[in-house]
């Protein structure tokens, strides 16, 4: 990643001219589709919501007037946007820091061939099949005032537990379902790394004494380390979209206390006609998320390095 | 103590999936008086909710699996001869090619509805199937890359090299030799772009759009459920009929789930 | 197990190939209107599914329009996001509009996408489209009209609580609402989603068009603060919190849990539009439903003013290729007397002069519509008396911060900082 600079690209050597542009032709027969679409569907529209940004579409009209930078300086001062922010970055923050936690533990705990193993490996995973929006719409059944839970609360005689109704609950469980529906995923990725740990490190240390927690903090760990970057960055990156599941289970509610940023980019655009708006919304996301995913790769690999040495 | 918790861990993970099932079963006094309970299965309501007349349950599966089939077998066309030649090639500029095929998971979906509508019209693809497949392919596209890299990067040069002293060009090396071997990273990513493609919500109804009259099983459940629907003995067993041939498929299929990413993911 | 190989890499291409080629072949005119096929029209409509008005509701309803005429084939059109509203947008922005569209009422930003239909002689007679006209403009018609500011309640918890008849005014409310809480009955359905708002504007707005006619006028003028004039309004509903009136926990339920809740005899009173009264209509339950207006602060005239709201509305496309078409179809909707009266039922809506065979419970309704003062618009509004768009959604924010623990001052200047930065 570092741009110190190696070779310059054009010095390659002239000799084996005739091979290399054959070479070459077949090459990018092999990667000019997929860059090629990647950039038509995916970069010139992420280049379009740019653009929108610095406009005043409201999404219906046929010409948007440029406003330039008035959109992303309307943010600075957008109370909803900065609570929104808030919840996105408590959900993003707290859901990595329990999807890995779960996700490392259990797989420590299921990691090894056998029936029971695999049973477990499909239980914790399965969540993961559901779409977000049938997650949400169960557990609100579950765990909505009138719900499931509180059915059995309330005929036993207690009071009703506000799962969805109290914001500082609401956020609660909403991290809480988020992390229930995901470390499954965590669970796999973990236990693809632990399949690489050599084994003979592991009884190696075990001969010269070393107790179970050693081994985990000596060995293990630290050889798990590209894996737990891979996880803390997809937990973050995926979190910080979190979208549907706000639909399903809290509507944004009690009181707009869970709204997230991607719901309020869906909001802005679409009910409030401020398309211009919820696009300069939408590139602020993106930023924002690329450059913690940057921070945390970088954090990761100082870490990595002071292990090794 | 490990596996009394595990046990209590699993009966936790199942309460929202027997939820489901149970209520799917019921009708709405004894769903709302006992959501818990198992009391008066009756199997009408499913019955009613696989003859629908709002949404042919069948024909969503149809449409559905075709959508799934057809991204699949282009995602694999198109990301595994990249991903070769990133993981093979120590040039600077295939790197950055990888960085920025990742930057791709970075781009939340909400800032593409509207845009990509306007691409896929500029294309004229737009309300079409082709269209529809094409851009969920494109969504594949980043994390097949960088786990079919990964996992290339394991598969020894060597024997690139002896297919290459045998005369095979660059082509046939790579589907010849090497793709027999990623059969492992490329099972994982069927699972996991069959799970993304059919609960995908936004995409098919934005991009098919009302007129094309096709829905896929989680879109064509939302429209026939409606977001003030009350009645929970459609509620419950449409949603079950709705993810019930995933959760089979994924059951089956689990086991190839991990072997492709033990590689992938963790050498990226 | 080398040899095949190659051959999985060309099935796999030439699927890709089959596949782009029968895209190509049979979809892709598939979301396009196909226009004349042998004189035959398309008239496309982007219509709302609820429970009560079903996609096979609504094929039935336009199927006689097309058996009269022949040359035009209406296709209905269920919304694809989470509404209309979020549709029409995505579809104008795809190039597909539709050539119908219910549902939305004409605001700045729409009418500039629609048809004017001031000029048609039919639109005249149809429900509030005076109100709903925009600086003297039609690109409105409706079927009916939803009365909102409807208190329906238990008529056996009334009589458990002692209460011999319903409130008129906003005192006696708390009154009944302090004995129905003193007979064991939670007094007040409320709950969460978008119903916090929706139910205080229903309640306010006969007092509100009384103390401030023309509401939504002044606010954009500038001479009403939104938020500071419902502030009453918002300390009452506080101390309802406060003493129990209504479910502290109330913001935990969805629309239809507080629906369901309210139909299987959990709480006494509902605050709701004319349109629950279809979902009464199908319950199965062992009391009787009664309505009364919402009652009005002390001194005002009662029954006041009806919160009212155009049902059905429809709109016509500007960009519509069809506009014949699509004009005899809208002018079918809303005034040929059998589509009217089957859109009427199916939705619990009304229309005066439009008798159809009624329950109890909608009797009840058609009459309070009949002694209704007026109807007035409510909350965002519709034609020249229309607020920034989603301000029903900012207003709903800012009430639920009631229940958690806002004071009503605080609530009032959030709606009115909303309002502020919305100009």
């Amino acid at each position: 990643m570092t741009l110190t600079r190696e070779a310059p690209l054009v010095t390659t050597p002239v000799v084996r001219r005739k091979p290399r542009t054959r070479d070459g032709w077949v090459t990018a027969i092999m990667v000019a589709p997929a860059t090629v679409l990647y950039i038509v569907m995916l970069i010139v529209p992420v280049g379009l919501a740019l653009y929108l940004s610095l406009t005043d579409w409201d999404g219906f009209s046929a010409n948007p007037a440029f406003v330039g930078a008035a959109n992303y300086v309307n943010l600075l001062d957008d109370p909803e946007l900065r609570r929104a922010a808030l919840v996105t970055l408590l959900v993003a923050a707290a859901g990595t820091a329990g999807l890995n936690l779960l996700g490392l533990g259990f797989a420590l705990l299921v990691n090894g061939v056998s029936r029971a193993n695999t049973f477990f490996r499909i239980v914790l995973f399965y969540p993961h099949v559901l779409s977000a929006l049938v997650v949400g719409f169960l557990w609100s059944a579950i765990l909505g005032t009138t719900g499931a839970v509180n059915n059995l609360v309330t005929t036993w005689g207690g009071e009703v537990l506000p799962f969805l109704s109290d914001p500082t609950w609401a956020t609660i469980t909403m991290i809480a379902v988020l992390v229930w529906a995901g470390f499954g995923v965590n669970v796999v990725l973990y236990l693809a790394g632990l399949q690489a740990v050599p084994h003979s490190l592991i009884e190696a240390a075990r001969i010269d004494g070393a107790t179970r927690l050693q081994v985990f903090r000596n060995v293990t760990l630290p050889a798990l380390g590209p894996s737990v970057t891979v996880n803390i960055v997809l937990s973050l990156v995926t979190l910080l979209k979190t979208y549907d599941l706000v639909v399903s289970l809290t509507a944004g509610g009690p009181a707009g206390q869970t709204q997230t940023v991607a719901y309020l980019i869906l909001w802005n655009s679409f009910h409030d006609a401020r398309l211009g708006f919820g696009s300069a919304q939408s590139v602020l996301l993106m930023l924002v998320t690329a450059a913690l995913a940057f921070v945390v790769t970088r954090l990761r690999r100082r870490g990595e390095l002071a292990v090794h040495q | 103590m490990r596996k009394p918790f595990l046990w209590a861990t699993v009966a936790f993970m199942l309460i929202p999936l027997y939820v489901l099932t149970v209520n799917a079963f019921k009708d709405q006094q004894d769903i709302l008086a006992n959501p818990f309970g198992l009391g008066g299965l009756t199997l009408e309501p499913l019955g009613r909710a696989l003859t629908n007349p709002q949404f042919n349950v069948v024909k969503g599966y149809a449409v559905t699996l075709l959508f799934v089939v057809s991204v699949n077998l282009l995602s694999v066309v198109l990301a595994a001869p990249a991903a070769y030649v990133i993981a093979r090639s120590p040039k600077r500029r295939f790197r950055v090619l990888m960085l920025f095929f990742l930057a791709g998971t970075f781009i939340p979906g909400q800032v593409l509805v509207i845009p990509v509508v306007y691409v896929l019209k500029t294309l004229g693809l737009m309300g079409t199937i082709r269209g529809f497949v094409l851009f969920e392919t494109v969504l594949t596209l980043p994390f097949s890359i960088f786990l079919y890299a990964g996992y290339i990067a394991t598969v020894p040069a060597v024997l690139d090299q002896a297919a290459a002293v045998d005369g095979a060009g660059r082509l046939r090396t790579f589907w010849q030799i090497v793709f027999p071997l990623m059969r492992p990273a490329v099972a994982t990513m069927v699972i996991l772009n069959t799970f993304s493609v059919w609960n995908d919500f936004v995409n098919p109804q934005i991009i098919l759009g009302p007129g094309s009259g096709l829905y896929t099983v989680t879109t064509g459940v939302y429209a026939a459920v409606s977001q003030y629907s009350t009645d929970y003995t459609v509620v419950f067993p449409t949603l079950l009929l709705a993810i019930a041939p995933l959760l089979v498929f994924f059951v089956f299929m689990q086991r190839h789930i991990i072997s492709g990413l033990t590689a992938g993911a963790t050498k990226g | 197990m080398r040899s095949p190989r190659p051959i999985h890499a060309l099935t796999a291409i030439g699927g890709l190939l089959l596949l782009a080629g029968c895209g190509g072949g049979g979809f892709a005119g598939g979301s396009q209107a196909q226009q004349s096929e042998g004189g035959q029209v398309t008239v496309r409509m982007l219509v709302n599914i609820t429970p009560n008005l079903t996609q096979a509701y609504w094929d039935g309803l336009v199927k006689p329009f097309e058996q009269a005429n022949p040359g035009i084939d209406v296709k209905i059109e269920a919304p694809t996001g989470k509404g209309v509203a979020d549709t029409l947008p995505q579809q104008l922005a795809a190039g597909n509009a539709p050539d119908v569209v219910e549902t939305l009422t004409a605001d700045e930003t729409l009418s500039k996408q629609m048809l004017d239909l001031t000029d048609q002689p039919w639109a005249k007679d149809t429900p509030l489209v005076k109100e709903a006209s925009l600086n003297g403009r039609v690109y409105t018609v409706g079927v009916g009209v939803q009365a909102q500011s409807l208190v329906f309640y238990n008529k056996a918890t009334f009589d458990k609580a002692g209460i011999d008849r319903p409130p008129t005014t906003l005192d006696e409310f708390d009154t009944v609402m302090g004995k129905l809480k003193a007979a064991g009955t939670l007094p007040l359905q409320t709950g969460g989603e978008f119903l916090t708002g929706l139910q205080l504007l229903q309640l306010s707005s006969p007092s509100r068009a009384q103390a401030h006619p023309t509401w939504q006028q002044d606010i954009k003028a500038g001479k009403l603060k939104a938020g500071e004039s419902l502030l009453p309004f918002l300390e009452r509903y506080l101390t309802w919190i406060d003493k129990g009136y209504v479910d502290k926990n109330a913001l935990g339920m969805k629309y239809a849990d507080a629906e369901t809740a309210f139909l299987s005899g959990k709480s006494a009173m509902y605050v709701m539009g004319s349109w629950f009264t279809a979902a009464e209509a199908k319950a199965k339950k062992d009391f009787e439903v009664g309505v009364f207006p919402a009652p009005v602060d002390k001194g005002l005239r009662y029954p006041g003013p009806q919160g009212a709201t155009m049902a059905a509305p429809y709109m016509i496309l500007k960009s519509t290729p069809q506009k014949d078409a699509a004009v005899k179809l809208v002018r079918w909707l809303v005034t040929d007397p059998a589509a009217v009266k089957s859109q009427l039922k199916q939705d619990g809506n009304f229309r005066s002069g439009v008798e159809r065979e009624f329950t109890p419970l909608e009797k009840q309704v058609q009459e309070i519509l009949d002694t209704a003062p007026s109807g007035v618009p409510q909350g965002e509004g519709y034609g020249d008396a229309t607020l920034p768009k989603s301000f029903n959604a900012a207003w709903n924010t800012e009430v639920q911060g009631l229940y958690v623990g806002k004071s009503p001052k605080e609530v009032a200047e959030g709606v009115d900082r909303w309002l502020a930065g919305r100009k």
